[in-house]
Formats: C-alpha cells, sequence, structure tokens
C-alpha cells in the first residue's frame, strides 16, 4: 500500500473512531419517532462539524457525525476516462445492492460517489471497531478493484487487438 | 477470454438457412415449404420447394450492394459461388423478380451424409461469398498504376446497413477508413482503449507485418468532402492501410472477412468486456458482503461460545466479555428459572441488585432533556 495511501485511511480511522460514539435519541419533532439527524438536520444542537479528509483533489472522505448517527461520504480516485465509468459503474453496482451492506446508503450525497449511514443501531448489532474495519477495507478494496479492473481491461484489449492482427499474417 | 475469441470467429453461413436447408436435407419425406428470411434487415432469402419437383430445392437471395457508387458486375460471384459449391448447386438463369441471384439444389446430387453438411454450409454462406467477391475485386487491384480519374476518392461500402466503411485507393495500397459510433458513453470508452491497443499492438516490431493500424478521433483527410452525417462519430476513425503483402494467395479472403467483421468484432469485444465487468463486480461485492457478514458472524459466534461453554472455567476465561454482561446472562438464567416455576420469593435486597445491574435504559424519557432554542 502506498504509504500516502495509509496515511489517508489512518485518518479517516482514527477519525471514525472518535466520532463513532452514537447514542439512541428520539426525534424532538415527532413524537415516538426515532429518526437519523444527520439526515434531517432539524436541530443544530445534535450535530456536530463535519470533518473533511482529502488525499488530493480527486480523493476525498466527509465525515458527518451527529447524536444518533454518522454519515460517511467517498469521492474516490477517477484518472482517466476508463477509470471514471469503471468507478462509476461499480459504485452504482453497490448502490443498488444497499441492502445487503446495511450501512451503504442508496444514493450518495451531491459531490461524492458513495455514502455510508451508520446509526447507533448498526453500532449495537455490530461492534463498533469492526464497523470501522469495514469502512476502511471497503475504501481499500474499492481502489484496488477499480485498478484491477482498468488493467484487465486494458490486457483484454491488447489479447483482442492481437488476435484481430494476426488474421491479416 | 478464450470463449470471447471463439466466439469472435464469426460464421460466413447463416444459421437460418443452414437450419432450414439441413432440415429439408435429412427429411424423410418430400416437404413442400416457401420461407421468407431476413437478415441485418436488409438481406432476404426465399426458400421454395412444390410437390410439383421435389427433387429441387430453389433458394433466392437478395442483397444490398456493397457500395452504391460502383457498378458491380456478379460474375466474380457467380465463378466464385461455382467454385464453393458442388454439383448440387445450379445457378438459375434470369434469377427471379426481385432477387439478384436464385440457386437450384439438388440434394439427391450430394454423395455422402458426411458431405451434406459441408455443401449445405456453403450453400449458406453464399451472401458472404457475394458481398466478399465485391471487396475482392477492388483489393486484388491494389499494385494496378490506375490513373483513371477518382482514383483517391473514397468507395462508401455497407456491409451492415448503419454500419458504412470507406475503401480509398492510394498508390501501393489501399486505406480502409472506419467511423466508429456507438450507442452507450461506456462503449466508446471501452473501444477507445481497445483502439489504442490496437495502435500500439499494430505499432510493435513483432506485427511489422501486419497492416499498420491508426485511430484519431477526427477523420482522416482522404474523407474530405463526405457527407457530414458519415464524418460524425462518437468513437472516431480507424483506418487500416493494406498492402499487396495482405492480398496474396489465400491471405485475401482472411484479410477481406476481417475488414467486413472489424464492426461486429469490435462490438463483441464491448459486449464481452461488460460482461467481464459485471462478473467481475459481482465478485467484489459478494467478497464485502462476506466481509461484513463474517464480522456479524464472529461477534455471534463469541455469544454461542459463552453459552456452550457455560461451565468450563477454562473457556470462559479465553473469551473475552464484559462483566456486567456475564453478570446479567448469569441473573436472566436464574430469573428465567423463578419464573418458570412461578414461585414467590422474595429476597432481601434484590429488587434494588435488579435495578442497578439488570436493567438497561434502552429508549430515555423524553422529558430527559430539553430543547435548546
Amino acid at each position: 500500500m502506498a504509504s500516502t495511501l495509509r496515511l489517508y485511511l489512518t485518518c479517516i480511522r482514527n477519525t471514525l473512531e472518535a466520532a463513532m460514539c452514537l447514542q439512541n435519541f428520539p426525534c424532538q419533532e415527532v413524537e415516538r419517532h426515532n429518526k437519523p439527524e444527520v439526515e434531517l438536520k432539524t436541530s443544530p444542537e445534535l450535530l456536530l462539524n463535519p470533518i473533511l479528509i482529502c488525499r488530493n483533489e480527486a480523493e476525498k472522505c466527509l465525515i458527518e457525525t451527529s447524536i444518533n448517527s454518522l454519515r460517511i461520504s467517498l469521492k474516490v480516485k477517477q484518472a482517466d476516462e476508463l477509470e471514471n465509468i469503471l468507478a462509476k459503474k461499480f459504485l452504482r453496482f453497490l448502490s443498488m445492492r444497499a441492502e445487503a451492506f446495511q450501512v451503504l446508503r442508496r444514493k450518495p450525497i451531491q459531490g461524492y460517489d458513495i455514502s455510508f449511514l451508520i446509526t447507533n443501531y448498526h453500532c449495537e448489532e455490530m461492534q463498533k471497531q469492526k464497523l470501522i474495519d469495514f469502512i476502511v477495507q471497503f475504501m481499500e478494496d474499492i481502489d484496488k478493484e477499480i485498478s484491477e479492473l482498468k488493467m484487465s481491461v486494458n490486457t483484454r484489449g491488447r489479447l483482442v487487438a492481437t488476435e484481430f492482427l494476426k488474421q491479416f499474417i | 477470454m478464450r470463449r470471447e475469441l471463439s466466439m469472435a470467429c464469426f460464421e460466413r453461413a447463416s444459421p437460418a438457412l443452414k437450419g432450414i436447408l439441413l432440415k429439408l436435407y435429412r427429411a424423410e419425406k418430400h416437404v413442400e415449404i416457401d420461407h421468407h428470411l431476413y437478415e441485418f434487415g436488409s438481406v432476404e432469402y426465399h426458400v421454395q420447394s412444390s410437390a410439383a419437383d421435389p427433387n429441387c430445392i430453389y433458394l433466392s437471395i437478395s442483397t444490398p450492394l456493397l457500395s452504391q457508387g460502383v457498378e458491380h458486375s456478379y460474375g466474380l460471384s457467380k465463378q466464385m459461388l461455382k467454385e464453393v459449391c458442388s454439383d448440387a448447386v445450379e445457378i438459375v438463369e434470369p434469377p427471379r423478380q426481385g432477387y439478384q441471384l436464385t440457386l437450384k439444389l439438388d440434394f439427391s446430387k450430394i454423395p455422402t451424409e458426411k458431405e451434406s453438411e459441408k455443401v449445405i454450409r456453403q450453400i449458406s454462406s453464399v451472401q458472404a461469398v457475394i458481398l466478399s467477391s465485391q471487396l475482392k475485386e477492388m483489393l486484388e487491384n491494389v499494385n494496378s498504376q490506375d490513373a483513371s480519374q477518382g482514383m483517391y476518392k473514397p468507395i462508401k461500402l455497407v456491409y451492415h446497413p448503419r454500419e458504412p466503411f470507406y475503401v480509398i485507393k492510394q498508390p501501393q495500397k489501399i486505406t480502409a477508413v472506419f467511423p466508429m459510433r456507438f450507442k452507450e458513453p461506456s462503449d466508446v470508452i471501452i473501444a477507445t482503449a481497445f483502439f489504442q491497443e490496437l495502435m500500439d499492438v499494430g505499432s510493435s516490431e513483432k506485427w511489422a507485418k501486419a497492416p499498420p493500424c491508426t485511430w484519431s478521433p477526427i477523420p482522416p483527410p482522404e474523407l474530405r468532402g463526405e457527407p457530414i452525417e458519415d464524418l460524425s462519430t462518437n468513437g472516431g476513425f480507424v483506418s487500416f492501410d493494406i498492402s499487396s503483402r495482405h492480398v496474396e494467395g489465400k491471405k485475401l479472403d482472411k484479410t477481406v472477412w476481417s475488414l467486413l467483421n472489424f464492426y461486429a468484432y469490435v462490438k463483441n469485444h464491448i459486449k464481452c468486456t461488460r460482461g467481464f465487468i459485471q462478473r467481475r463486480m459481482q465478485k467484489c461485492l459478494e467478497r464485502l458482503v462476506e466481509v461484513l457478514n463474517k464480522e456479524n458472524k464472529e461477534e455471534d459466534g463469541d455469544v454461542i461460545k459463552v453459552k456452550e461453554n457455560a461451565g468450563c472455567k477454562y473457556v470462559r476465561k479465553l473469551v473475552k466479555f464484559p462483566k456486567s454482561a456475564m453478570l446479567k446472562q448469569r441473573c436472566g438464567e436464574f430469573t428465567k428459572k423463578m419464573k418458570r416455576i412461578r414461585s414467590r420469593i422474595k429476597i432481601h435486597g434484590f429488587g434494588r441488585f435488579q435495578r442497578r445491574w439488570l436493567t438497561t435504559s434502552k429508549f430515555p424519557s423524553p422529558m430527559r432533556y430539553t430543547k435548546l432554542d
């Protein structure tokens, strides 16, 4: 792993560890309702300052925290057009299967490629540390998968081109 | 990848026509038939077999010309057909109305069962033979010093409708230019990556004998003056320079077929690449979900282990569990037993102990906070 990526991921891990201290909190607007405050943003006193962690202009992570929920939004690197369509395809594919992940948001927030929403219930059901591990692993895997996909597409292209030119010889 | 490459060997024979002819050949009794088949929206086959003439089947073919601008005689096509097909096939003159070619097939002249499939495959590839013959005619004259007017004028060829390409005759070579169009933006990017690989491979020393290939997003200068709708593309232009080396002897047939099917080849590659990406994404999804589930399972596993080894001191020590949770578990079992026997036992101080250790306030009272304005 590149040292810059390690630093970036460590920073996100530490921030998540600090931010993920969620507790049950009923909605202040509607009686007997319990809603993620980070989504509704009805009461400013229940929200913490959002934290933006940037590796570079193309790769960043926004962590928004509230009393009972946490929203993590990621922007994945897209160096060229091929990486751009691969990242879009891949993240759309994952978002459409968000139910498999429980903590994945169906629609990313504006300006980001993918978003997670973690509530206090998720923290109760799964261990906090494991959730953080999953988010960091997810980020690592996405980067790796997109790079590998790009390489595979180019390798396939080269093989197919070779097969085509073989026909002329 | 192997499947993709094998699929890329596009068949010359029309599968539908081959199927019908094989069915007719294998039929024990004479079958009366009058079929019209359409391929690519513009190729039409008419298969007719009547009771009056049970030995003969008439196959008529109508196919658009490869090039509208050049007058083409079917002489070469017919000559090639005679070479390709066996005695079982006879060309009917004149062809039936509305068709360019009519063949009379006599299956009784096919000597063996083994040979039948080969002959029928050859008959089914008649349309490919007709179209190939037209391009062959052009490529065979690569070296001819034709100084006629319009020598460098591009000839528009249409093998599949909506996918025309150009052949430009130049001194010592013929350039085939393919304007590439795709429906999806993602297809354009996959195709562009492929064209760049094609250029890289073609320019390497190992492939020096292959026709030089160039890709450019703008039309090559040779196409200047062509209608704007033909030159507006989203995938750029791919050009191959065909020299006399590539049309020598048996290579001519391969070269013609490769050029005619270049579009199909690229589209097949895009389709397979999309499938490959989808499979990779599915695998990655499964892997990521497994990571999440594994973590949940580990957590559940810890709890199960504690329950299973409740009596064993040594194992209990291995499982790290909060003290309050263990206490709660032990007391939970005790209270369950008490409930089961329904005896009202009063233990001095137990109520206070229960309030202190066994109750968890999951839902704090809404009265505990005051809303700030």
